[in-house]
């Protein structure tokens, strides 16, 4: 990684009483695809909307290349923002909504349609030029705010949930076109969203909020694999979430002693002591089905209770007889060779390598 | 056949529809066609008879004192109507963008106040503040300025109009710019427009058809107005309300004063026209 564009300096955002972002430490690098994930009200797009300068912060500092950015305006920054709402102008045609940017920055008649052009050939929407924006579809919408923002050139792309509106199908589409565009042009794109799918499918590096904070910073595969709290652990979902004490240590690990019965955790970092509550997790599809006793070191006894198809991916929901919740994702092909209804029998197993300790919290 | 069912006309419907229709037909509709009858009718030893004549017509259009008082009544709202928007807009803006929702809906409460009130009286206490030897003139005599002649000039006319007109402009400006999507000043803000210019670049653009309304009442308010011109303006220049009243008094020309009234709907009816047109015009999309 380059050195970083955007640094925020313990940065904290308050709305009266309420803390919307407190102590948010955090590097954004030269051309880093960065997703900002969390549920609603975690303090994601506060975080973004401060970098635009929509917001100031309350405390901390916001640098860009090195300069403080707290008291700077928002129009005298060159961070354009795709809004969620996509805000394009409804009295502007797309060809003026695309060059309202260039003329707010005084350049000339000819030059800002030159470019203006461009972008809309690059986003494969310059058929519409002089088209009112009421008459576009969502994904063609969408494309002019892209381009209404890219025309600037920025070294940084700002994004609030821009691909929340669209149908599933054109989501994909819209992924593919952004990741292609953030490689191209070499820029940083910020982008905010809810959604674990879109910033798993795009992201070099994701970023986890929670009330306010981050949980955790990390590559899509870091979050999936290794939350490192239960918060991001939960939030990520399809994994399975288990709670005990410490029974022992051996070179290897330790076992953990849960109500589901006793499970070794193999240890990489943590310095661990016999009797402390741990919690580990396991990913989803990570776990083994079979009929019968695995015989297996982890392994547990379950009750299908229900299941969930998304194409050809099917998620299992189980219960063990101390009601601990269990999930299973696996390919439906594969299942198939089980002929399992609800209520049926099944045993679960997986390696302790799978298994993840997460930070007591 | 099923065509004859949804023709029968729904008794209950039209029950409830009658009255309003009734109302219209008799004292609309009935009215403004009797008013234009009446503008053909001739005046002989002071008493109307029923005609078909042109004759009020030919006579009102060839007079110089008439094009006067149009052209005077239509500069005069004009200016009533500009001035009423721009004195309006920094409240309205204020109260749309910087207020709280809790004080933008007071205010619009106190704006509605004035309504309680009879105009005619609101323009009377002008003439304690206005005259003379009245509150404003006795500040500024404080300060060795004046006395103003401020009654009886356009400056009262105007005076007058604005306590009409001002504020129903403001409710109308507010409403009108507290309703559009705060995001897009947001947007234009990021895009590098100066937030002054965002009044000019976003706000106005987007709530086009609202102003236009607002100016279309206050052009038709102060156009129609009688109270303004005579008492505060002193009718100096007769403007076309007052025209009509002179018209009725002199010589019972109850038609002539037919055909100014006429005039007068003309041009509103033109002036809201074009004004609506203009307010939903949508951008020619090729």
């Amino acid at each position: 990684m380059t050195k970083p564009l955007v640094v925020l300096k313990n940065v904290q955002k308050l709305f009266g009483d309420f803390v919307a972002v407190k102590a948010l430490n955090l590097e954004i690098h030269e051309g880093e695809f960065l997703a900002i994930m969390g549920p609603s009200g975690c303090g994601k797009t506060t975080t973004l909307r401060m970098l635009a300068g929509l917001e100031e912060p309350s405390t901390g500092e916001i640098y860009m290349n090195d300069q403080v950015m707290n008291k700077v305006k928002p129009h005298e920054r060159d961070t354009p923002l795709v809004w969620q709402s996509l805000a394009l102008f409804p009295f502007l045609t797309v060809i003026e909504n695309v060059e309202f940017g260039l003329k707010m920055r005084g350049i000339n008649k000819s030059e800002r349609k030159r470019r203006a052009l461009e972008w809309l050939e690059k986003l494969d929407i310059i058929e519409f030029a002089d088209r009112d924006i009421s008459t576009l579809s969502g994904g063609q919408k969408q494309r002019v705010a892209l381009a209404r923002s890219l025309v600037l050139e920025p070294k940084i792309l700002l994004l609030d949930e821009p691909l929340s509106a669209l149908d599933a199908h054109l989501v994909i589409r819209m992924q593919a076109v952004l990741v292609q565009l953030q490689r191209e042009l070499g820029i940083t794109f910020v982008y905010v969203t809810h959604s674990q799918s879109e910033a798993f499918a795009m992201a070099d590096r994701v970023v986890i909020m929670g009330n306010g904070e981050i949980s955790q910073v990390g590559t899509p595969k870091d979050i999936y694999r290794s939350p490192q709290n239960k918060f991001v652990a939960e939030f990520v979902g399809r994994n399975n979430i288990l709670s005990g004490t410490v029974f022992d240590l051996t070179n290897f690990g330790a076992h953990i002693k849960t109500v589901s019965g006793t499970f070794s955790v193999s240890l990489k970092t943590d310095k661990l002591l016999k009797g402390q509550e741990a919690s580990f997790v396991i990913s989803a599809d990570l776990v083994h089905l079979s009929g019968s006793n695995p015989e297996a070191e982890n392994s547990v006894h379950c009750k299908l209770i229900s299941e969930e198809f998304v194409g050809s991916m099917v998620t299992l929901f189980l219960e063990d007889k101390s009601d601990q919740e269990f999930k299973v994702q696996m390919q439906e092909r594969e299942l198939s060779k089980f002929d399992l209804k609800p209520g049926s029998d099944i045993w679960l197993s997986w390696s302790a390598q799978s298994a993840h300790l997460l930070n007591v919290n | 056949m099923p065509t004859k069912k949804s023709q029968k006309i729904d008794i209950y419907a039209m029950t409830w529809r009658l009255p309003i229709i009734i109302w219209q037909l008799l004292f609309f509709v009935g009215p403004v066609i009797f008013m234009i009858a009446m503008s053909f009718f001739l005046v002989k030893n002071y008493r109307m008879t029923e005609a078909f004549e042109f004759i009020n017509w030919s006579k009102m259009f060839s007079k110089n004192y008439f094009w006067d008082s149009y052209f005077y009544t239509v500069t005069i709202a004009s200016i009533s109507t500009i001035l009423a928007m721009l004195l309006a807009f920094p409240a309205s803006f204020a109260l749309a963008f910087k207020a709280s929702e809790k004080i933008r809906r007071w205010a619009i409460f106190l704006l509605i106040i004035p309504f309680f009130t009879s105009y005619l009286v609101r323009t009377f206490s002008w003439f304690v503040i206005l005259s003379e030897k009245g509150v404003v003139n006795a500040l500024l005599g404080y300060i060795g300025l004046g006395p103003f002649t401020m009654l009886n000039t356009n400056f009262g006319t105007l005076v007058g109009y604005m306590t009409l007109t001002l504020p129903l402009v403001v409710i109308l400006q507010t409403i009108t710019m507290a309703n559009i999507d705060k995001t897009l000043i947001e947007a234009a803000r990021n895009l590098g427009c100066k937030p002054l210019s965002t009044i000019w670049r976003v706000i106005i653009p987007l709530s086009k058809t609202g102003l236009i309304v607002a100016a279309i009442f206050c052009f038709i308010l102060s156009f129609g107005d009688f109270v303004a011109p005579f008492y505060l303006g002193g009718s100096q220049e007769p403007t076309l309300p007052i025209l009509i009243l002179d018209t009725t008094k002199s010589g019972q020309q109850w038609p002539r004063a037919a055909v100014v009234a006429i005039v007068m709907m003309i041009t509103l009816f033109t002036v809201a026209f074009i004004g609506i047109a203009l307010a939903y015009r949508k951008k020619a999309s090729k």
